[in-house]
């Protein structure tokens, strides 16, 4: 599903982001805040994301007191593996160029942390 | 900020909503000052971006520009003139279907399809009514100018009449509205299938229609720009697409769908199916022709290329291209009937075709109507 073509590398940043913990339920501005991306660029890609069945979505079940319940996203395990297979595939052509004897060129995504 | 944002969700759908009050919810955490105003900023975009604004604001730009043409093209003349006060009412009607229909049928049928096609049959159902009150009014002015004499020469029986007639067209185009609402409401469970096999019985239709009968339905108006038994095949194609266009329509349409729910249901959306495609075969070929036709006989009087079209090889004196333009400009009454007969032909030819739809087999159970 996820290859290299098919996401921008802001989406590819998201992905990095969720891909760190699966499991873990992450909110919106945690999300911006790690990838840098800003509100009206972050939610269109989320949303992208839960169209197409790889991100899923939910609100808060026990706010925290004084603050608004927070809409909370994760991978879904389709997400996972397109997310995977979408990282690797963008950092291929990276270690390919950074073959000694070439200039070295940063990977478009990090998702090591 | 953050309330006119809330306020601001509820522009987008419903399935929507959940993304913009997550936005206002985060906002709370983001450090106030310049970093929360470029927070819901953002918001502000994906508010934008998901009630489609841009779009809405196209489509009622295009529709304010559609309504000033056809009001700029029908309001001018004298009031006490029959013609004149004819296209007054026409204009002022047709916009306030087309303005409060669409809202009424949102609340008794829920949100429209949106779907390419029914989108331009509801476009196309619009511009076909401001055209047609546009060309109705140019060929009114022909018949009922005061040179003519004909207004004058009508006893009283015969100007109530004519009244009345207006009233059943205005009634009429309010039908056709209506319907194309209908059937491209989410609701009315109208297949996409059935849509397009329905418009493109109709585009064909109509086409052929207007090809037998470019002036109106009088044959003295229309000498036929295919000179004596040429148009023969032509008049066959029409008769045979009127009678059996819809069932077949209706047969294909019915056949075609495949939805859940049991058997007895089957049958019945089945049948729907089916009546609904007859109803768009002949409703569509019936608009087509009507707004061809009559745009036909409005643009006669301006256009020499058009008089050459229908009537070739015949050098028209003025006289003569005048008798031909008041002569097609009386028959335009004709489009009416046909604006009238053609769906109910429809529905019942629709409705035999279901009979075909019944032999096919059973539906799987995944798919379902739009």
């Amino acid at each position: 599903v996820g290859s290299r073509s098919e996401f921008s590398a802001q989406t590819l940043a998201v992905l990095a982001v969720l891909c760190e913990q699966p499991s873990q339920w992450r909110h919106g501005y945690a999300l911006a805040r790690q990838t840098g991306l800003k509100s009206g660029t972050l939610y269109p890609i989320l949303i992208r994301l839960a169209d197409r069945g790889l991100m899923e979505a939910c609100w808060q079940e026990e706010p925290v007191p004084g603050r608004p319940r927070r809409h909370l996203y994760r991978l879904t395990p389709d997400g996972q593996a397109a997310a995977a297979e979408a990282l690797a595939s963008a950092a291929r052509p990276a270690a390919r160029a950074a073959r000694p004897g070439r200039d070295v060129v940063k990977p478009v995504v990090s998702w090591e942390g | 900020v953050g309330r006119l944002g809330r306020a601001a969700a509820r522009l987008v759908p419903a399935g929507r909503r959940d993304w913009v009050e997550a936005i206002w919810a985060e906002a709370d955490d983001v450090p106030s000052g310049l970093s929360r105003l470029a927070w819901l900023a953002g918001g502000v975009r994906v508010v934008a971006r998901e009630a489609r604004v841009a779009r809405r604001i196209g489509r009622w730009l295009l529709f304010a520009a559609a309504v000033t043409g056809a009001v700029l093209a029908t309001w001018p003349g004298s009031l006490s003139g029959f013609a004149t006060a004819v296209a007054r009412i026409d204009v002022v009607t047709v916009v306030l279907v087309l303005a409060v229909l669409p809202w009424l049928a949102r609340w008794f049928l829920g949100p429209a399809s949106d779907t390419r096609l029914a989108r331009f049959l509801r476009a196309g159902g619009a511009v076909a009514a401001l055209a047609l009150i546009v060309a109705k009014a140019t060929a009114s002015r022909v018949v009922y100018a005061p040179a003519t004499g004909v207004w004058q020469g009508m006893g009283r029986p015969a100007r109530e009449f004519a009244w009345f007639t207006q009233i059943l067209f205005l009634v009429v185009m309010a039908v056709y509205v209506a319907a194309i609402l209908a059937v491209t409401a989410r609701r009315s469970r109208v297949a996409p299938a059935t849509l397009a096999i329905g418009t493109g019985a109709g585009i064909m239709l109509g086409t052929v229609m207007y090809a037998v009968a470019p002036l109106g339905l009088s044959k003295n108006a229309t000498e036929p720009w295919v000179a004596g038994s040429a148009i023969d095949p032509v008049v066959a194609l029409a008769w045979i697409l009127l009678l059996a266009g819809p069932a077949v329509a209706g047969g294909a349409a019915g056949r075609r769908y495949r939805g859940p729910g049991s058997p007895q249901q089957l049958i019945h959306a089945r049948i729907w199916q089916s009546v609904v495609a007859g109803l768009l075969a002949t409703g569509t070929g019936a608009l087509i022709v009507a707004v061809l036709g009559t745009g036909t006989v409005a643009l006669m009087p301006r256009a020499a290329w058009l008089r050459d079209w229908l009537y070739p090889g015949q050098h028209l004196l003025a006289a003569a291209a005048y008798h031909h333009e008041l002569a097609a400009s009386s028959s335009i009454g004709g489009y009416g009937l046909i604006l009238i007969a053609f769906p109910v032909i429809g529905l019942v030819l629709g409705f035999s075709g279901s009979a075909a739809a019944m032999e096919s087999p059973g539906p799987p159970p995944e798919a379902g109507p739009a």
